[in-house]
């Protein structure tokens, strides 16, 4: 059956498609400013900083407590600070691990903490609606733990179990190889094992829980449907009786960057890829001055689908489904790295590719274009990134927890937009070597090792990290 | 679930539903989300959502087409299919797509399911007509050459290798589908066999594109910083020119329950510590049924005062960790539990354990106690599905395809909030049927050596 159209719609519908030229890439609009969201400050009596963020697209609140204390305080035990975290919603001196539990199941919340290298952080998350009774449980969690015996040995189980199951997971075992090649002795290092677990008491815990856990030592933020006005004094009746405490400085362990190119390679017998890790020691967060500007070089080599280790290594050789580097920062060092996870065959010739292209940035000037994508690639990007207001919460704690300039996010979207060609090259000069730099490698030996040994000196790993005499 | 009747249009920019406030969620806090959806003449069905929060805009294509859609000696095609879709088009040259998306500050991708297959792209906002441009252009004539399907296969291969074959566990997935969806195109995953992705022919993929990457198979949603009316005319400039295609073949088949208990071993030299599926087959996932099923998941093992993990992983400690999940497609289902033993557990005291407590779960029911915290679970992970844009544009395109109609985003808590707590007991007995069990055991690598495990 044949209808007329009326003429409105059928000239728009012409008139709009004679508009368009599809040989060509459309021209954007102007670009919109990358503005950092507002937040609220405030600092309570007893030294705890709050962060509020607004943010009313779900009708839920999500609290972050960042304790500035992690592996680094471990001391001779480590291992500590993550069994700690672990068993902050596993009892208190009100309610034992079953009846925690239940209370946060029941509101079908989550709460949750975990250990990094220099903090740990408490989170919790439900809906609007519950907020009192979860503020109430989140205080309790990270006022009043008990490290219950029985808890801890329960974990301690768990723990050995897992550590038999890292032992077959390629990146447990790549991330674990590389801690330690490049950190050593230093905290940073240190992985666990079934000596350390076993080496720590439930007095380690207590006495990790009493030096390190103060308001003053601490920074919370919230995001979420609430207003500032109103969360604020519920905040402070919640966790402004936490007393303030003498922090202790902590002796820094000295590292001793990475010389020479040596492969370390973990053999797993059996595996039918091998994950290769190109690493080196770089600035600690508060080093990193050039930040901004070591994110548009990084991005040039190895950022997303355009960086040029991913159009090599993926798009033009087929070695890997994916290949990218990136830098890493933490509050005493840090660490470049460029990872690929390659068939057997094909390991050497990938690790070549990678350091071919860590030696083209080095020396031959990026061309205008390519850096001009990258310059938009970060700037918009993280404009992107804004949108997630969980982001934001932690990108002001990370001000806070690693001393940074109040300002540094109103500068970082420019800064990015500025670096020139002659900058990628210097900071590529800066923190990238063919020379100085660990491979660290976990595959089958028997399949890739000689042809490893074309490119460089081989010491050998078995699952436990343990070096094979040859 | 309630089918919402769906009129479709012949005219463009006639908007069919513009959802506000939905009548009908009293208990909940939760916020609706408005959208704007209309067909083009050529079957495009287009969703929009406005929200001007931050400078952003997602785009998200889904193709209702997925591994189920193979044929059983090209496993893998649609997946294939995906990667092809990054090569370029008639106008974009070949491997440009990712630099044009990087350039613009944005960033992109895709996945490729059992049911669908779907392209994002976030970007700020000044971009959205070079997202509409590359996703017309990819739809209107998608550039397939022998360069990018040779490098494509090497490529699927290593992904392959990093997500599957070198992972402990990491067929799982695989072998329970192999298992207990036997002769229906569930019966392998989106992966599929390499084998087959380099026995294709240029041909069979450029069919492929034509059979379902046609405007009628596709929803378009866009999410974030746009104007609806200008987006409109935008969308009807890009994707007006594309031609209808004939309307895709969809697969029918019957699913057979077995004649008794089944059991499948996996022996893998990766295999760490011992572990164990049990799973049953179930509904599809607009069947009414799928609601009690997923919240008698919740009470099973969600949280650490669920059941599973209160008895295996923390009283009996026997388990590291224990899951229950119903894993429902658009035309079947199944469910199942899954623990993974402490070192030195015997694969048959987990499996006592998990019988146990489904046992019962069958004679007893849960308590009032446990339902309600099951629907205050459920209200949460509702709350916080549709925060950033991309995730509000794919519920709104899923919601079209697979629910029954987009107003369903709106609805999710409303079906949940029906159900009763006989309904779980009654679901536990309906499914989890003794003689109707498949059993997946995975053994630790060297237990499975010392005990001859068969």
């Amino acid at each position: 059956m044949i209808r007329i159209l009326p003429l409105a719609v059928l000239s728009l519908v012409l008139t709009a498609n004679a508009d368009i030229d599809r040989t060509k890439k459309p021209e954007p609009g102007p670009a919109p400013e990358a503005a950092f969201p507002d937040y609220v400050t405030k600092t309570l009596p007893n030294g705890l900083k709050v962060f509020v963020i607004e943010d009313d697209r779900k009708p839920t609140i999500t609290m972050r407590l960042v304790i500035k204390a992690g592996d680094v305080n471990d001391a001779d035990k480590h291992g500590t600070a993550g069994f700690v975290a672990s068993l902050l919603n596993r009892g208190t001196t009100t309610r034992d691990a079953l009846a925690f539990a239940k209370a946060v199941d029941s509101l079908g919340a989550t709460l949750e903490a975990g250990s990094g290298a220099d903090a740990i952080s408490v989170s919790t998350s439900g809906l609007t609606k519950i907020t009192d009774p979860l503020l109430e449980l989140f205080a309790d969690a990270v006022i009043h733990p008990v490290f219950a015996q029985e808890e801890f040995a329960k974990a301690q189980k768990r723990t050995y179990s897992s550590l038999t199951a890292q032992k077959k997971e390629p990146h447990s075992l790549v991330a674990k190889l590389m801690s330690v090649t490049l950190f050593g002795e230093h905290p940073y290092g240190k992985f666990t094992t079934p000596e350390s677990v076993k080496a720590i008491t439930r007095d380690d815990l207590v006495k990790f829980h009493a030096t390190w856990f103060a308001p003053n030592n601490a920074s919370l933020a919230i995001v979420g449907d609430v207003k500032a006005a109103d969360i604020l004094p519920k905040i402070e009746k919640a966790l402004g009786g936490w007393a303030r405490k003498d922090i202790p400085a902590v002796p820094k362990t000295a590292i001793a960057p990475v010389t020479g190119l040596t492969i370390h390679l973990l053999d797993l017998p059996g595996s039918v890829q091998s994950n290769v890790i190109v690493c080196r020691n770089g600035p600690s967060r508060a080093e990193a001055t050039d930040l901004p500007e070591v994110n548009v070089m990084n991005s040039v080599l190895g950022g997303g689908f355009s960086g040029r280790l991913f159009q090599n290594l993926r798009e033009k050789h087929g070695y890997t489904y994916g290949s990218s580097s990136a830098f890493g920062y933490n509050r005493e060092a840090g660490y470049f790295q460029a990872t690929a996870e390659t068939r057997n065959d094909v390991t050497a010739a990938a690790i070549n590719e990678i350091l071919g292209e860590i030696n083209r940035i080095k020396t031959e000037p990026v061309a205008a274009p390519e850096l001009e994508l990258q310059r938009q690639y970060n700037t918009g990007n993280y404009l992107l990134s804004l949108e997630n207001a969980g982001r934001v919460a932690s990108r002001v704690q990370d001000i806070d927890l690693y001393g940074l300039a109040p300002d540094f996010y109103k500068t970082y979207a420019k800064r990015m937009a500025a670096v020139t060609p002659e900058k990628v090259k210097e900071l590529a000069e800066k923190y990238l070597s063919t020379k100085d730099t660990a491979i660290v490698v976990v595959g089958d030996a028997k399949q890739i090792r000689e042809s490893l040994e074309k490119i460089g000196k081989v010491v050998l790993y078995d699952t436990d990290l343990k070096v094979v005499k040859p | 679930m309630s089918k919402l009747p769906f009129l479709s249009c012949a005219l463009a920019f006639t908007s069919l539903a513009f959802a506000d406030a939905p009548a009908g969620a009293p208990h909940s806090a939760l916020k609706p989300l408005n959208f704007t959806e209309y067909d083009l003449p050529n079957g495009l069905h287009v969703i929009l959502h406005e929200n001007h929060a931050s400078p952003v805009v997602s785009s998200y294509v889904l193709y209702h087409v997925g591994s189920k859609n193979e044929r059983p000696d090209r496993t893998g095609f649609a997946h294939f299919f995906e990667h092809l879709m990054f090569e370029g088009s008639e106008n974009i040259p070949r491997g440009t797509i990712d630099k044009l998306v990087s350039g613009a500050g944005g960033n992109l991708n895709a996945s490729t399911g059992f049911d669908k297959t779907d392209y994002f792209l976030n970007l700020p906002s000044n971009q959205l007509k070079l997202a509409l441009w590359i996703e017309s252009e990819r739809m209107m004539h998608n550039r397939i050459d022998e360069t990018g399907v040779e490098t494509q296969r090497k490529v699927v291969k290593e992904e392959r290798s990093m997500r599957y074959d070198n992972q402990p566990y990491g067929s799982l997935f695989e072998k329970l589908v192999g298992f207990t969806l036997k002769d229906t195109p569930y019966a392998w995953t989106p992966i599929g066999s390499v084998q087959y992705i380099d026995q294709a022919k240029i041909e069979e993929f450029r069919d492929f594109w034509k059979t379902y990457y046609v405007p009628n198979n596709a929803t378009l949603a866009i999410a974030g910083d746009i104007k609806i009316e200008e987006t409109k005319n935008l969308i009807a400039d890009y994707f007006s020119a594309i031609p209808k295609g004939a309307e895709p073949p969809r697969p029918k088949f019957e699913i057979k329950d077995p004649a008794g208990p089944q059991k499948l071993v996996v022996k893998e030299e990766k295999t760490p510590l011992n572990a164990s599926l049990h799973v049953w087959h179930a509904c599809s996932e607009r069947d009414p049924d799928s609601y009690a099923l997923d919240m008698l998941a919740n009470i099973l093992a969600s949280g650490r005062s669920s059941r599973l993990y209160r008895r295996l992983v923390d009283k009996e400690q026997v388990a590291l960790a224990a899951e229950a999940f119903p894993e429902l497609f658009e035309l079947t289902g199944v469910v199942g539990l899954f623990a993974t033993g402490i070192t030195g557990v015997p694969l048959e005291k987990l499996d006592a354990l998990m019988t146990e407590e489904i046992e019962k779960v069958k004679a007893e029911g849960v308590s009032e106690e446990e339902f309600a915290k099951a629907m205050n679970q459920k209200e949460s992970e509702i709350a916080n599905g549709n925060g950033s844009m991309l995730a509000r544009a794919k519920s709104l395109a899923n919601a079209h395809v697979f629910e029954g109609g987009t107003d369903e985003v709106n609805r999710q808590l409303d079906h949940y909030l029906a159900v009763k707590r006989e309904d779980l007991q009654h679901v536990a007995k309906k499914y989890f049927a003794t003689d109707k069990v498949f059993i997946l055991h995975y053994p630790a690598a060297e237990q499975g050596k010392a005990h001859g495990d068969k």
